[in-house]
């Protein structure tokens, strides 16, 4: 995934013509990017996953309905945060949206000012957790940067072994596991011990 | 052969009939009462004993009118007279159903013929038959309160689902007004300068659209708070039931219906009269589907089933089946193929099997047709919740 995609954008996916317009319109009427679809089948063969926004996501639709499109980029290891809009009474419905991970589901139809606390809120969410996916990307590129040596070393230190075991274990001097040490520090660009450790664990989450 | 053969002949003759007549009267399951022209009782059968609680000795030479509650009893001795003096039976030759009354007190119907035996001189005789229906009227009582009840419940929830229709379609409308109002009021804000009154009143459309967006749901709420009783219940005896009733519709299109019901099926929890609201409704469907064919092909199959932690109703027929255009809209309120139809079952059908946890689907039916299946979880999945 390349963290540089372009600015997020809120899809925007309903049956139902005038809802999609409305809500659009609202959103953008506080300068959100927006894209209409009318139908999860037609988001699916437009989304690409490092299309970085939000779903506004109508709950029951023909076809594909909310709730399956939902587990279906779930199933793909695409979290991208989910408003859920839906008629009256779909609670057990709602419940189901819920649990599977779903910012919230508003009820039709609803106050601007929540929708947009909203979709704000699930922005803010796919911001972090690409941001989370690209620190993840650069500690593991870092990590390829170590020679076996040092990863060996490396390894010993995160399980909190001292340098004298490390050294009788390795079959080496405790000066040369200083030295090892020190590099992959560097390379990690890691500034304490506690820092390298919690880098690396970081990069293997 | 002397008179004396004959005599002796002609009275072997009637000991052979009274016997033959006394093991009638033994063996009959139905009571039968002999009286003369005056409505005295002359023979008693043994099923009369039992069926009346009185012994035949303490009815003999009384009035017959004792078997009968108010105001038969009274008005008995006329019927008899006004036969007996214009001929016209009220009864005779032609059988119906009456009220009887036993010893102690108790009231029973009753399917009363009577006959007339042709008079030997001694005046004329009646012989009346007595069949005891309570079991048959209580069984046609409970069928009728039965289909009242389903039908009941089919007005409501075909009310309650009506509401939710209109409520769910007036609802997209009612989000996109709200929308761009609320939109169009920010723009305004955002302007500056923007004139207040303009403002204001756009504000208020949206205001007045989430009100009416409040009213649906009430509304909706209102409608979908049904008076389900969810029980554990058994789905061969839901099936079953729910085909008695179905068999007069099958027999109107000329079709039958096969059932295919697995042995000791696993108990479902639900309830049994919006269970049987359902497969009445989609047994319906099928049969008037497959008005189209031969009578011969004419068969809706209805099979129930177990499958994992579910077990599966489905109904089949070798009719039209569903248009491909109609198949996404199926289950949605006011959607029908029918030409009277409201498409209102099916939308129904289909909140009742949600209701109960379960899943409603369509699928063609590879020979031709239609196939519809509903699902219910078993007992045990539901009680770990």
């Amino acid at each position: 995934m390349s963290g540089a995609a372009a600015d997020p954008v809120v899809f925007v996916v309903d049956d139902d013509e005038a809802v999609r317009a409305a809500v659009a319109m609202l959103l953008r009427s506080v300068s959100l990017p927006v894209e209409t679809f009318a139908s999860a089948r037609e988001f699916l063969e437009a989304w690409t996953p490092e299309r970085a926004g939000c779903l506004v996501l109508d709950l029951r639709m023909p076809g594909l309905s909310g709730l399956e499109l939902q587990e279906r980029l779930a199933a793909q290891g695409n979290p991208l945060p989910i408003i859920f809009l839906t008629g009256h009474g779909d609670v057990p419905d709602a419940v189901a949206a819920m649990r599977a991970g779903a910012v919230d589901f508003l009820g039709k139809p609803f106050r601007d000012q929540d929708l947009l606390d909203r979709v704000q809120e699930a922005l803010e969410l796919d911001r972090a957790r690409r941001a989370e996916i690209g620190l993840r990307e650069e500690l593991r590129r870092r990590l390829e940067r170590l020679t076996p040596r040092e990863s060996e070393v490396l390894d010993r230190v995160v399980e909190g072994q001292p340098n004298k075991q490390i050294a009788l274990e390795l079959g080496v001097s405790e000066r040369t596991v200083e030295i090892h040490r020190a590099r992959a520090m560097t390379k990690m660009e890691a500034a304490s011990l506690a820092e390298l450790v919690r880098l690396v664990l970081a990069a293997r989450a | 052969m002397g008179s004396a053969d004959r005599l002796e002949a002609l009275a072997r003759r009637a000991r052979e009939a009274e016997a033959r007549l006394d093991a009638v009267l033994k063996a009959a399951v139905d009571a039968i009462v002999m009286i003369d022209e005056r409505g005295h009782v002359l023979l008693f059968g043994a099923a009369a004993e039992r069926m009346f609680g009185w012994e035949a000795r303490e009815v003999l030479g009384k009035n017959v009118s004792i078997l009968m509650p108010e105001p038969f009893r009274s008005e008995h001795d006329g019927y008899l007279d006004h036969y007996l003096e214009t001929g016209s039976p009220r009864i005779i030759g032609i059988g119906r159903q009456v009220v009887a009354l036993r010893r102690d007190g108790t009231e029973f119907p009753v399917e009363l013929s009577v006959g007339e035996i042709a008079s030997f001189g001694e005046g004329r005789r009646f012989v009346g038959l007595v069949r005891d229906v309570t079991a048959k009227v209580r069984a046609e009582t409970e069928a009728r309160e039965h289909r009242e009840r389903l039908a009941h419940v089919t007005r409501v929830s075909t009310l309650g689902e009506m509401a939710a229709g209109i409520a769910h379609e007036v609802n997209q409308p009612l989000t996109a007004i709200a929308s761009y109002a609320q939109a169009l009021a920010r723009q305004m804000r955002a302007e500056s300068g923007g004139d207040d009154t303009r403002r204001e009143t756009v504000e208020r459309i949206a205001e007045q659209a989430l009100r009416a967006g409040e009213i649906l749901r009430r509304l909706r709420g209102f409608s979908r708070r049904g008076e389900a009783k969810h029980v554990p219940c058994d789905v061969a005896t839901v099936v079953q039931d729910a085909l008695r009733l179905a068999e007069v519709d099958a027999r109107r299109h000329g079709a039958r219906i096969e059932l295919r019901v697995e042995k000791r099926l696993p108990r479902v929890v639900g309830d049994t009269i919006q269970l049987q609201q359902v497969l009445l409704n989609l047994v319906r469907n099928a049969l008037e589907a497959m008005d189209g064919i031969p009578p011969g092909d004419r068969c809706v199959l209805v099979a129930a089933a177990r499958d994992g932690d579910r077990v599966v109703v489905s109904v089949m027929d070798r009719g039209a089946g569903v248009g491909e255009r109609a198949e996404a809209q199926l289950f949605h309120p006011f959607f029908t193929t029918k030409p009277d139809g409201m498409g209102m079952g099916l939308s129904i059908s289909h909140s009742i099997v949600m209701a109960h946890e379960g899943t409603l689907t369509y699928e063609r039916n590879p020979e031709g047709g239609a196939i519809f299946r509903f699902t219910l979880p078993v007992e045990t999945t539901r009680g770990k919740k």
